[in-house]
């Protein structure tokens, strides 16, 4: 329905010491050109510490007009909020489109200030005989500062189409043309981003290690193992402050997936080695699972209430202020295990180890071979234990076996996960992506049978007297019960998901990607 | 999304300086607007530079689809776009009639509209014919401009009568005064009689000044050209209390 053009904005981009004054009085010599004063707004550009907007082409800004939201390379404002702070969570907006927009993205995450900029637009109104603006030029330039010795980051001209005038816009751009302006898509962000020593992308909790298939296993290994330390690094100061729950998640799975690294990746490290800071590693995980639990608890507030009839949802408030209380607690005993002796040695020594030469140890006889192998092995071992785990379980589904699987399930996932780049990329993930499936369904069982003995259990602690409490009892009572009944379905459907992980198809695809092939006449 | 109606049986009441005023404020907030010029006069048109179309064909209000929305033209201003008048306008009333559900052609036509504006405004021909009783569907709120004098508020109850008798919701009318002269003895009388007899009477009313006859020579919303004068003031405290009074309501 739309015209190719009509609402679409062009943007130049103008040479470093452009002489966009010349440029414009020889431009009005052919259409009749009246400037507006010009403007200088201060812009604050937001995101995740994860980059959940950039990944999707988004870019949020703060400035004295309000919150917008615009796609990355593209004026167009999207969205706009009228609030003079800029939010931290996505609750701190207005309800409206663009709170609709970025819970879906954002989630339960802190929005950061990336940066800030100073942008001064001119814009100059192209007239028509009427003296009606059939175009608008806005010359935009981006400096970090406002000092006049500030540098310029970048600078733009756009071309604005007024809806209704495309003649007069396709004529004032080919004139820009002629002037062998190049139009680009740049986001000006890029520039802003890049002078404040920010990448975009730069932090993801997705692991992404590039290992060749012939390097040794325990120079692979330690890769892995910097890349997660790394990890933990990263989110350690924001634990600390606060600022949102997953700094402390990729931080737990970053511990965890170490763990796994130092017991699956079996002998190519010293064993006195390996156990030594498996050991260390596994005190560490578990001094915040506390926190990570009542996290979880109380990020799902909502959901709990929505569990409950209408009007006795208030009536389990208690037990959320009581899990807040404990939350404080739990958050100040990790800051102070962060900031402990214990953690500054472990990840002093731990840092040392990876970072030292791989030398021939008589104790770790894995260490010289190639990773895939030892990869290879690992997966499909892991893998064959599963299934026949599983297989187990369909004849007799008990709780603790169900369990048990899950964790399995862990390993081999964070396995494949190391491993990624050893194998075909399509490959690896379908196989990652049943592995999900069958997860999600044992994540599914472990966190309704988590909570039920938690609430059993806190509902106990929780200190309540008088008529109320009877109300919030019955209450955490009833999102017992419900909880009672999922589980029980996701054990019930445990039973397709399963069938469908150890398919025959997908059984032969593990065995094509891992099972060791013999060596040729070695029988 | 909301649609406004600035809307008078009598012409001459500062109905178009009203409609342009405030489509000017509303996009100035930051609301996405489009003022529709439905007057065959064009003064609104004329107001934003932009030339009617004289053509004898109509388009964009007679056939729903494509046509409105190649019609609509942006205005010197962000966010603010004007659907021009057409002189054959001066016909939809009789077009309408031949068509099926003919009171309620003007909500098919600006149904695509109403997603992409925050804000429509109307500016109505006075008139009270079967394209007034589009407006009357249509809009979510009427603006009537009322000038204080005998007349005028006769005609403001005959507005009502109309309402009641065909089954319109007059909660619907919101008058305001226009033109006031403080100096006119019953100016000042009729508007406080006017307050008492009818319900919903907005309390900030446009003065008669010659600033708001100067839009003609400047072509611009009085805001724009003015932005400190009495008139443009009175203009804010009015859209102040429509965003309070009606808008909210």
């Amino acid at each position: 329905m739309k015209d190719s053009m009509i609402y679409e904005n062009l943007k130049f981009r103008l040479p470093d010491h452009y002489d966009q004054q010349q440029m414009i009085t020889n431009l009005d010599e052919q259409f009749p050109i009246k400037p507006e004063p010009p403007q200088a707004v201060r812009l604050a550009f937001y995101d995740t510490f994860d980059w959940r907007l950039y990944n999707n082409a988004l870019v949020l800004y703060h400035s004295e007009h309000g919150l917008f939201l615009r796609p990355l390379s593209d004026v167009t404002v999207l969205q706009q909020a009228r609030i003079t702070t800029p939010p931290v969570f996505v609750r701190d907006l207005p309800d409206g489109a663009m709170k609709d927009k970025l819970s879906a993205i954002i989630e339960m995450r802190a929005l950061l200030k990336l940066a800030h900029v100073y942008c001064y637009t001119t814009t100059y109104r192209v007239l028509n005989q009427d003296e009606k603006t059939v175009v608008r030029l806005a010359c935009e330039e981006y400096r970090p500062s406002d000092e006049q010795s500030a540098p310029v980051l970048a600078v733009y001209l756009v071309l604005k189409p007024v809806r209704g005038y495309d003649k007069n816009a396709h004529q004032i751009a080919d004139h820009l043309k002629e002037l062998e302006l190049a139009i680009t898509s740049e986001d000006p962000m890029q520039a802003i981003l890049k002078n404040s020593g920010k990448t975009p992308g730069d932090y993801s909790g997705k692991l992404n290690i590039a290992l060749s298939p012939d390097m040794r296993a325990d120079e692979a290994t330690k890769k892995i193992l910097c890349f997660l330390l790394d990890i933990m690094k990263r989110n350690e100061p924001f634990i600390k402050g606060d600022v949102d729950t997953e700094f402390l998640h990729d931080f737990r799975v970053a511990v965890r997936r170490t763990r796994t690294a130092l017991s699956q990746i079996k002998g190519v490290f010293p064993a006195e080695i390996s156990t030594h800071f498996k050991e260390a590693f596994r005190t560490l995980g578990k001094l915040s699972n506390d926190l990570r639990d009542l996290d979880v608890y109380l990020l799902n507030e909502e959901s709990y209430k929505a569990l409950l009839p209408a009007d006795m949802r208030d009536t389990i408030d208690p037990l959320f202020e009581y899990l807040q209380e404990k939350r404080d607690a739990a958050l100040q005993h990790v800051i102070n295990s962060l900031e402990s002796r214990d953690y500054t040695r472990l990840i002093r020594d731990w840092t040392a180890f990876l970072q030292a030469p791989a030398g021939d140890s008589p104790a770790a006889s894995g260490a010289r071979r190639p990773i895939i192998n030892v990869a290879q092995r690992r997966i499909d071992r892991v893998y064959r234990r599963i299934v026949t785990a599983g297989y187990r379980i369909l004849e007799n589904s008990d709780d603790e076996l169900l369990h048990a699987l899950r964790i399995e399930c862990k390993k081999l996932r964070y396995l494949l996960e190391f491993f990624t780049s050893l194998f075909p990329e399509k490959k690896i993930n379908a196989l990652i992506k049943q592995l999900k499936q069958l997860q999600d369904n044992l994540g599914d069982f472990n966190d309704f049978d988590v909570q039920i003995e938690y609430l059993r259990k806190i509902a106990e602690e929780l200190p309540l007297t008088g008529p109320r409490s009877r109300k919030t009892l019955l209450a955490i009572g009833r999102v017992i019960e419900k909880f009672e009944n999922e589980k029980q379905a996701v054990k019930v459907a445990f039973v397709d998901v399963f069938t469908g992980f150890a398919a025959p198809a997908n059984q032969a695809a593990f065995k094509q990607l891992f099972k060791p092939k013999k060596k040729e006449g070695a029988r | 999304m909301t649609t406004l109606a600035l809307y008078s049986i009598k012409g001459g009441v500062g109905k178009t300086a009203a409609a342009v005023n405030l489509a000017y404020l509303t996009a100035q907030a930051g609301a996405k607007t489009l003022i529709c010029d439905l007057d065959p006069q064009s003064s609104a048109t004329y107001y934003f530079r932009v030339k009617p179309k004289l053509k004898a064909k109509a388009r964009g209000l007679i056939k729903p689809g494509q046509a409105i929305d190649r019609s609509i033209k942006g205005t010197d201003y962000e966010n603010l776009d004007l659907l021009p008048a057409e002189f054959n306008h001066r016909n939809l009333a009789a077009i309408f009639d031949r068509l099926k559900r003919s009171k309620q052609r003007l909500q098919k036509i600006l149904k695509p509209l109403q997603a992409e504006y925050d804000v429509i405004i109307l500016d109505c021909p006075p008139n009270i014919n079967l394209l007034a009783e589009n407006v009357f569907n249509v809009a979510d709120h009427i603006l009537v401009p009322l000038i204080p004098t005998t007349l005028s508020v006769r005609t403001h109850r005959q507005l009502l009568n109309f309402f009641k008798k065909q089954n319109y919701d007059t909660r619907k009318i919101y008058a305001f005064f226009s033109m006031v002269d403080r100096r006119k003895k019953l100016h000042v009388e009729l508007s406080s009689l006017v307050t008492q007899e009818f319900k919903r009477v907005l309390q900030s009313p446009i003065p008669y000044l010659s600033q708001i006859e100067q839009m003609g020579l400047h072509r611009e919303p009085v805001p724009a050209f003015s932005p400190n004068s009495a008139a443009s003031k009175s203009y804010q405290a009015l859209w102040a209390e429509i965003q309070a009074c009606v808008l909210s309501a």
